[in-house]
């Protein structure tokens, strides 16, 4: 029997979900459907058939998701730019899908661990979005500093939307939940306001769009020089440095372990002499600033200008089940947010390329199971009889989303 | 109904919690399971409830071996449980509660409440245990909502009752009432399985004693041919000390100084009306009172936790009312507080990190806002031994120690600094009896040292055990201050409020 610690049970829920999303494909597929209708005639066939369908759905998942053997193998043979942008255009594709959520998943991850439950990703997002495309178009500096200066615009955007919920917190208990949500929908609108209002506006423009961020605030593209197509930017190296910070943070810092004090007993924190009200608030901006620049890198990497129309749509929801399935670690977060990226990116290949008519929600299908098996772990264990040790009853047990 | 439990074995991977354990519960009696706390008391009872599944041994009821496989099976069994921490749903009526799970409907599924009271009116008259049925759970007090839990029992037709810890929650008075009702349910018949580790309880008490030890049975007795000091000795396996040694105290100058204090309680009514103490360095001043009269709202606002809405806290001679909690820490005031898991310690975090828990982003522990690992890990390896904290590690969680274990967790870490003042509060409660002694002799030692000790206790012994000066709090307010010698009747009347003070003990300093 193995043992249930978090990388078996990660593992088996990936397997879990590829599975799902295999006899997904078996049921929802036209041709398949058809393939069926012939089982008893010819039942090997049809079963053969199936296997094919299947394995191919998985290979262009990898291969469109991280790289194709084939195409590598031929950029080495005959090193030309056009083939090297062949073999590494799907892990671009999956690094760029990936870095907004490493950085909101750092965000939300900060604040779970302080037991705050942020789900205002989206509020703090379009936060940090907003400050840094404002300072993109107006400021006129150099590349470095008017990167360096977005940045910071974007941080502090994220920061002043999630602060609000922090102070309001500390001082009155109003829950989080409740303030960063509605948080939510006033971004949206107050974004949807802006994109209309002259001075944001581009002008000419019939439709709600904001100007655009000018060249030399724009991240630059790491992969520019094989082929301008390919968008993985400078954001990713942004994300990594994150990831680098917050580790020290949690693991290393005061500052970090209050944090985590605060969260997992805020009574005792009291007693110990920390000031569960200044964490709490300090957690909150921590938090957002990082959401923030998850907006900074999507706009001044990708979007360039605002619409109406959250940037990276639903990337700050989708960074609550990145923080979910990294366990609110930092590695973990940067594993969780490259895996969902692999699956973006691989998901669209297979809808693309497949010989057969596969949709590319079956890859969200099989992201959802995926993070369904990791939430409820009891689940795993007693699907695969996993031997539980008595240490780690505590740390798979559901004890709330938080923790 | 006779109640067999025939070689009961029990292990949680390699933990052996209850190791071939034999035990007769004859019917109307009243059978005492004594034991430290992780001697396997409520495991053995959890099996026999059909909480938890055992491993090898049988179950008898009346002679016939019965499975009980869940807590159902164990109710049609005629055995019903208490457990320590009360299964009620706070927001439903006292009816409702007792109804649940077995609810009569008419039609179904609308409850017949109508005929709910009735029966709940008819048990409680039938054991003449008074409850208003239509009352909500949440605004009853424990030992009512403790009488809740029994009627629930008794309503599912239990023979065979068992109470886990039952006093643990109460205050003497109502503890004594919960005798009452053992005593006159014993006399319906009933038999009682009564968990605890107070021994003046269960020589009170006990038709029979069972004794257990690290998930075994050693010994069974009556209160007839026992007593205290041999049943302490039979639990922790060797004899141990029921008295504080200490020697008079030698009173230096005034440490701690409170002066006309007033603090509300969470409610916003005034728990704490105008205290005044002074204690020495070098003594224990212990503050008795029953429950609820203002002790531990007295604490938080000596500690800084609580803010004073009148009055001054001062440590030699600085006034530090309304000041931020660090600063009470920093003047000098150790904190043991009441509630050590909700208050004194993280159980999700390792052993050294809850011994610097008041010190973190201090050298040597942090340097520039980074912790350094090695020098916490260090002060924990270092505390672990000195204060003979049972782990395997220091860098095991807190939450995986037994009780007096986290207990001595959280007196080395306040004892680990420079104290002027040690605040405690319940320092003892649910600790067995070896852990009692320990934090006792600790108390003494660290006033022999000089400091000012501040002990509230809602257990009369410890208050007369350890105080050099006894002041009884009544309704908020300090009745007087007298020395332990005083009789148990007089601590009593003025503990119910009696302001009659004994000659020669009237000023507070």
């Amino acid at each position: 029997m193995r043992e249930a610690n978090a990388f078996v049970v990660t593992g088996l829920a990936i397997a879990v979900g590829l599975l799902f999303g295999s006899l997904l494909i078996i049921v929802t597929t036209p041709e398949l459907q058809h393939a069926w209708a012939g089982f008893f005639s010819h039942p090997w066939a049809t079963i053969r058939l199936n296997a094919i369908v299947i394995w191919g759905a998985i290979e262009l998942l990898f291969t469109g998701g991280v790289f194709d053997p084939r195409a590598v193998w031929a950029a080495i043979q005959h090193p030309t730019n056009a083939n090297w942008t062949t073999a590494v255009s799907p892990i671009s594709s999956s690094l760029t899908y990936a870095t907004p959520l490493i950085l909101a998943g750092l965000g939300l991850a900060v604040g779970f661990r302080t037991n705050l439950f942020n789900i205002g990703g989206q509020g703090q997002l379009i936060g940090g979005a907003i400050l840094a495309t404002y300072v993109g178009f107006t400021v006129n500096a150099p590349p470095v500093a008017l990167v360096s200066l977005e940045i910071l615009a974007g941080m502090v955007g994220g920061l002043i939307i999630a602060s609000v919920a922090g102070i309001l917190k500390a001082f009155t208990g109003a829950h989080e939940v409740i303030v960063t949500m509605m948080m939510n929908y006033v971004m949206y609108s107050f974004l949807g306001y802006l994109v209309f209002l002259n001075g944001f506006k581009k002008p000419g423009e019939s439709n709600g769009v904001s100007q655009s961020i000018v060249l030399a605030g724009q991240l630059p593209k790491l992969l520019g020089f094989l082929n301008g197509s390919l968008q993985v930017n400078l954001g990713f190296v942004i994300a990594l440095v994150a990831v680098a910070i917050v580790s020290w943070l949690m693991n290393h810092s005061t500052l970090g372990f209050e944090l985590q004090l605060v969260g997992a007993n805020p009574e005792a924190a009291r007693t110990a002499g920390v000031s569960a009200r200044r964490i709490i608030i300090l957690a909150m901006c921590i938090s957002g600033a990082l959401v923030g620049l998850a907006g900074m890198v999507q706009v001044s990497g990708i979007e360039v200008s605002l619409t109406s129309a959250p940037p990276g749509a639903t990337i700050g929801f989708d960074a609550i089940v990145v923080a979910l399935l990294g366990r609110n670690r930092p590695m973990g977060v940067l594993a969780a947010a490259l895996l969902f990226g692999i699956l973006d990116a691989g998901g669209h290949q297979v809808q693309i390329y497949s010989a057969t008519n596969i949709d590319y929600s079956i890859s969200l299908v099989i992201q959802a199971v995926i993070v369904f098996c990791v939430a409820t772990p009891a689940l795993i264990v007693a699907l695969f009889r996993l031997k539980t040790p008595a240490t780690a009853k505590d740390a798979l047990a559901s004890r709330g989303w938080t923790r | 109904m006779k109640l067999e439990l025939r070689g009961i074995t029990k292990h949680f991977g390699s933990l052996v919690a209850n190791h071939n354990v034999s035990l007769t519960i004859e019917p109307g009696e009243i059978h005492c399971l004594l034991g430290e706390n992780g001697a396997g008391k409520s495991t053995l009872m959890n099996v026999v409830f059909g909480m938890i599944t055992l491993n090898e041994g049988e179950i008898l009821i009346d002679g016939e071996p019965t499975r009980i496989r869940e807590p159902k099976d164990a109710v049609a069994n005629r055995i019903g449980m208490v457990h320590q921490h009360f299964m009620l749903v706070p927001v439903f009526t006292v009816a409702e509660n007792v109804v649940l799970g077995f609810e009569p409907v008419r039609p179904w599924p609308i409850l017949d409440h109508a005929n709910a009271v009735r029966e709940l009116r008819e048990t409680s008259a039938r054991f003449g245990l008074d409850v208003d049925p239509e009352a909500i759970v949440e605004n009853l007090p424990i030992g009512m909502q403790q009488r809740v839990e029994i009627l629930k029992a008794l309503d599912r037709d239990a023979e065979v009752l068992i109470l886990d810890e039952p006093t643990a929650v109460l205050t003497p008075q109502e503890a004594e009432a919960l005798f009452e009702i053992m005593r006159s349910l014993k006399a319906q018949g009933k038999s009682i399985i009564f968990i605890t580790h107070k021994l003046k309880e269960v020589l009170a008490i006990a038709d029979r004693i069972t004794v257990m030890r690290l998930g075994e049975v050693v010994a069974t007795t009556t209160p007839a041919e026992t007593d205290e000091d041999a049943l302490a000795a039979m639990m922790v396996g060797r004899s141990v000390s029921l008295t504080v040694e200490k020697g008079p105290a030698r009173p230096g100058d005034v440490a701690l100084e409170v002066t006309d204090l007033y603090a509300e309680d969470d409610r916003g009514l005034t728990a704490v009306r105008g205290v005044s103490l002074r204690v020495r360095s070098g003594e224990i001043l212990a503050v008795a009172g029953v429950q609820g009269n203002g002790q531990t709202e007295l604490v938080e606002a000596v500690t800084g936790l609580r803010p004073a809405s009148a009055g001054s806290v001062s440590v030699r001679g600085h006034d530090i009312t309304g000041r931020a909690v660090r600063v009470f820490l920093d003047a000098g005031i150790g904190h043991i507080p009441e509630d050590r898991q909700e208050h004194g310690l993280v159980l999700s975090m390792s052993i050294d990190d809850n011994l610097v828990l008041d010190e973190l982003s201090r050298p040597p522990f942090a340097r520039l806002g980074t912790r350094n690992h090695r020098a916490v890990h260090e002060n924990g390896a270092r505390r672990l031994a000195e204060f003979d904290i049972r782990a395997p590690d220091s860098r095991v969680l807190v939450g995986t120690l037994s009780g007096g274990n986290q207990q001595k967790v959280v007196v080395a870490r306040e004892l680990s600094r420079q104290l002027q003042v040690l605040v405690c509060s319940q320092p003892t409660r649910g600790l067995d009896v070896g852990s009692i002694e320990y934090v006792h002799r600790k108390i003494v030692e660290i006033r022999d040292q000089g400091v000012a000790v501040l002990l509230v206790s809602s257990e009369l012994d410890e208050v007369v055990a350890l105080g050099d000066r006894v002041a009884v709090m009544y309704e908020g307010q300090v009745v007087g201050v007298v020395p332990p010698t005083t009789s148990r009747e007089q601590l009593g009347l003025m503990m119910a409020g009696s302001v009659e003070e004994p000659i020669g003990a009237g000023s507070p300093s």
